[in-house]
């Protein structure tokens, strides 16, 4: 990156990228040992490896960028520091919110990391490029699972309907604006909130039609919003003191 | 009662102690099962690795693919039902079952298809993908691989599987494994503790 | 496995006598010349009854240890222990899922078998009644359990069934990475601060116990299985399990300058053997027996699992598609 450009602004979007990727793999992998089915066990655990590894890959960014180490970043801030949207830090519920969460959040990253494989600020870009392969699986298996349980039982199909309703607003704070963004658009990193919402509504309508599932009718201004500037729900906090609540025993020491 | 568990994930469930039902699990809940194939290099054979549970063959390769190519390095995989696997009977070591062929019934002929076969030379081993031959009967398909694929060693067990039967990969999703070989912290290499080991042995020789 | 300490059900050789003795002399040349049986073989009523049995109990044994550990691995700290832990109980998972297919090729269901791991009617490995209390708890499960299941696994993979035999291979490739990490753990731990010192040690303290029961009774007190280890089902005894684990393992806690809470642990250098206060075998049984700290909970929980994705799997069935016994 050779020319001048609005350092906050992107630090804002790898900060948020990271956050989100962090917390969605914590919240995931919760369910190693107790999903509905062996295979799922293993094939949703490698996904929340996938996205924690994803998280690490752009806090090493910010490290070269002049942040704190990664674990610092990820294991030593508060909840006010963190600027994932709300939707990822919510409890993993019964596995058809896992699911749909797992559904509408991966399309939007895999569409996200897609525009930003062409983004001007190279190391992120060349992140993206690679990380969309793997990110190809995930959205495989959760078009797959939507369809199959959207199409399948009475019960299935109206578990997952509830839940997307429920979940369709928290998910729309995926795309809640940053203050800067116009600098980022104009400096070619990244293409937009805006641009970004609307490819997603365009591939999730595609999954949803081909089930009995009736997509809600959605916009931008219900989305739950906050995440991105430091507020949370209640559910932010204790998942963090979870998380540090070893390395605080003795943050200085090697473990 | 509660159960008051260790396990922050399990207290969030607030799993109760005591169920009077007896846990039953109907005979529904049991999936059909697929044999999962891998090929590890580009110019390695398919080799049989295992089964997994799935309600269709796309859902099988899904889950074929976390759980026998974790780790290392993966080209392709292939799954099919375990019932549209055809299989001969088992030779006993340094007979060829090849030899036994004559021996089997003749079926009846249907249209031409590819079928992909697959050889055991050693009981306790995988079997091998050799190749594929046309063929309008399982019979006939053994016939002809018995001439194309039958040299070298005594084959003791044949399975024969109709292309169309198997889920293979599409080649531009190859990219799933595109970082295969960056998840170090699965792998041994990842975690040597040699030099912080002998340190920590140096410094207490002393008084050890 | 996980879980040395296999029960087995007392055999007599008057159960045989109902088989065919042909085939019988086939079946056992065979095993005695070192070749595997494989699913499609002709086998006596007695192995196939037993195999499904310690199969099926090694397969409880990797889902149900998944829950000990899994509890740690919100808490782990650091990416790197994180990503570690995650891959490590992902992949006993994986092990259950290699192990139950191993058994079903010999006729029993996975259904079944989870139904009889819920109901209390099949046993796993005593050793994950006990609590993971602390972080350096789930340091020493990845070294020391993992370890002695090793010692297990690699006997039974020179057993006589194929398709365990090939589970084994695959799962003790991925075990080797698990003994790595684990014991890279509590070397940070053993070598780090105060704190972690003495947390390793505490955790070591109450895992000692359990470590000794892990491998089952005696050899003078267990279950006589000869027949079982002529037709290489049971590869080693306990005590020769037990004996090789302490040799492997001792001299590595000791360099760490942890102490193994067993005044009479040494090795008698006449006899080659390690010497130790026999462990409670009174307590082994009761705890096997429904009545450990955490046996309530790994029911429970396994039984929440299954109740809880029973939808999903319902709404996963195709009618048309049926089941019928995997190949290998
Ligand atoms: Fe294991
Ligand atoms: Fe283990
Ligand atoms: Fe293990």
């Amino acid at each position: 990156m050779d020319k001048v450009i609005n350092k906050i602004a992107l630090k804002e979007l790898l900060y948020k990228t990271a956050d989100d990727l962090l917390i969605l793999g914590h919240r995931n992998s919760e369910w190693t040992g107790i999903g509905p089915l062996l295979e799922e066990d293993i094939a949703f655990s490698s996904m929340a490896q996938d996205k924690i590894g994803q998280s690490l890959a752009i806090y090493e960014l910010l490290h070269d960028l002049g942040e704190a180490d990664p674990d610092t970043v990820a294991f030593m801030r508060n909840a006010e520091q963190f600027h994932n949207c709300k939707f990822v830090e919510l409890p993993i519920g019964e596995y058809e919110f896992s699911l749909v969460r797992h559904f509408l959040y991966d399309h939007s990253i895999l569409l996200r990391f897609q525009q930003l494989s062409t983004s001007s600020c190279q190391p992120l870009a060349q992140i993206a490029r690679k990380l969309v392969g793997e990110l190809r699986y995930h959205i495989m298996h959760a078009d797959l699972f939507i369809k199959k349980l959207g199409t399948g039982t009475d019960e299935s199909i109206s578990r997952l309907q509830t839940t997307l309703e429920q979940a369709i607003p928290f998910a729309l704070g995926v795309f809640e604006r940053s203050p800067q963004e116009s600098d980022l658009i104009s400096d070619l990193i990244f293409t937009g909130e805006d641009d970004l919402y609307t490819r997603w509504c365009h591939e999730i309508t595609k999954v949803i039609e081909s089930t009995a599932l009736v997509l809600p009718q959605h916009n931008l201004s219900e989305a739950k919003t906050g995440g991105r500037i430091g507020q949370h729900t209640p559910h932010l906090q204790p998942l963090l003191d979870e998380m540090a609540e070893v390395l605080r025993l003795d943050p200085s020491t090697d473990w | 009662m509660a159960l008051d568990s260790l396990d922050p994930r399990i207290k969030r469930c607030n799993l109760q102690e005591q169920r009077t039902k007896d846990f039953n699990s109907q005979p529904l809940d049991q999936l059909p099962t697929y044999e999962v194939f891998i090929q590890l290099k580009e110019t390695k054979a398919f080799e049989h690795a295992g089964i997994v549970h799935a309600a269709t063959p796309d859902m099988a390769f899904l889950f074929a693919k976390e759980q026998f190519s974790r780790r290392y390095t993966c080209t392709g995989m292939w799954v099919v039902p375990s019932d549209r696997v055809w299989v001969t009977a088992f030779s006993d070591l340094e007979e060829n079952i090849y030899d036994q062929i004559d021996e089997m019934p003749a079926q009846e002929a249907g249209p031409e298809e590819d079928y992909e076969v697959f050889h055991l030379i050693q009981r306790g081993k995988q079997h091998q993908h050799v190749g594929r031959v046309t063929a309008n009967s399982h019979l006939q398909a053994l016939q002809k691989a018995k001439v194309r694929f039958n040299a070298g060693k005594p084959i003791l067990n044949v399975w024969l599987i109709k292309i169309n039967d198997l889920q293979t990969t599409n080649l531009e999703d190859h990219v799933i494994w595109s970082t295969l070989h960056e998840k170090t912290h699965r792998d041994v290499i990842s975690y040597r503790a040699g030099d912080k080991l002998k340190q920590f042995k140096e410094k207490q020789q002393p008084d050890g | 496995m996980y879980g040395g300490g296999n029960t087995f059900e007392a055999t007599k050789f008057d159960n045989l006598a109902k088989e065919d003795p042909i085939k019988l002399d086939e079946f056992e040349a065979r095993i005695a010349g070192g070749e595997k049986i494989e699913p499609a073989d002709w086998m006596p009523v007695l192995y196939r009854k037993q195999l499904i049995r310690m199969i099926e109990q090694h397969a409880h044994s990797e889902i149900i240890g998944a829950l000990p550990e899994g509890t740690w691995i919100t808490r782990a700290p650091g990416f790197k222990r994180k990503l570690a832990l995650m891959a490590k109980v992902q992949d006993e998972v994986g092990h259950a899922q290699l192990l139950y297919s191993a058994a079903e090729t010999l006729g029993k269901s996975r259904e079944d078998m989870m139904q009889d791991l819920i109901n209390g009617r099949s046993k796993y490995s005593n050793i994950f009644n006990y609590p993971a209390l602390t972080w350096a708890d789930s340091t020493i499960i990845s070294w020391l359990v993992d370890a002695g299941a090793i010692v297990n696994q690699l006997a039974n993979s020179k057993g006589s069934y194929g398709p365990y035999c090939r589970a084994l291979e695959r799962i003790c490739v991925e075990e080797s990475f698990h003994l790595k990490y684990g014991h890279h753990a509590v070397i940070h731990l053993a070598t780090g601060s105060k704190i972690q010192r003495q947390m390793v040690q505490e955790a070591l303290n109450r895992w000692w116990p359990p470590m000794m029961h892990f491998f089952g009774p005696p050899d003078r007190i267990s279950v006589h299985t000869e027949v079982l280890m002529k037709w290489k089902v049971k590869m080693a005894t306990n005590d020769e399990c037990r004996q090789q684990f302490l040799d492997m393992y001792v001299p590595k806690i000791w360099e760490l300058r942890l102490s193994v809470p067993d005044p009479n642990l040494q090795k008698n250098e006449e006899t080659r053997q390690w010497e130790y206060t026999e462990p409670d075998w009174e307590e082994f049984k009761r705890v096997i027996n429904g009545d450990g700290p955490c046996n309530k909970e790994r029911l429970a929980v396994r039984r929440m699992a299954e109740e809880r994705g029973r939808w999903v799997r319902k709404a996963l069935l195709t009618p048309d598609a049926k089941y019928v016994t995997p190949l290998a």
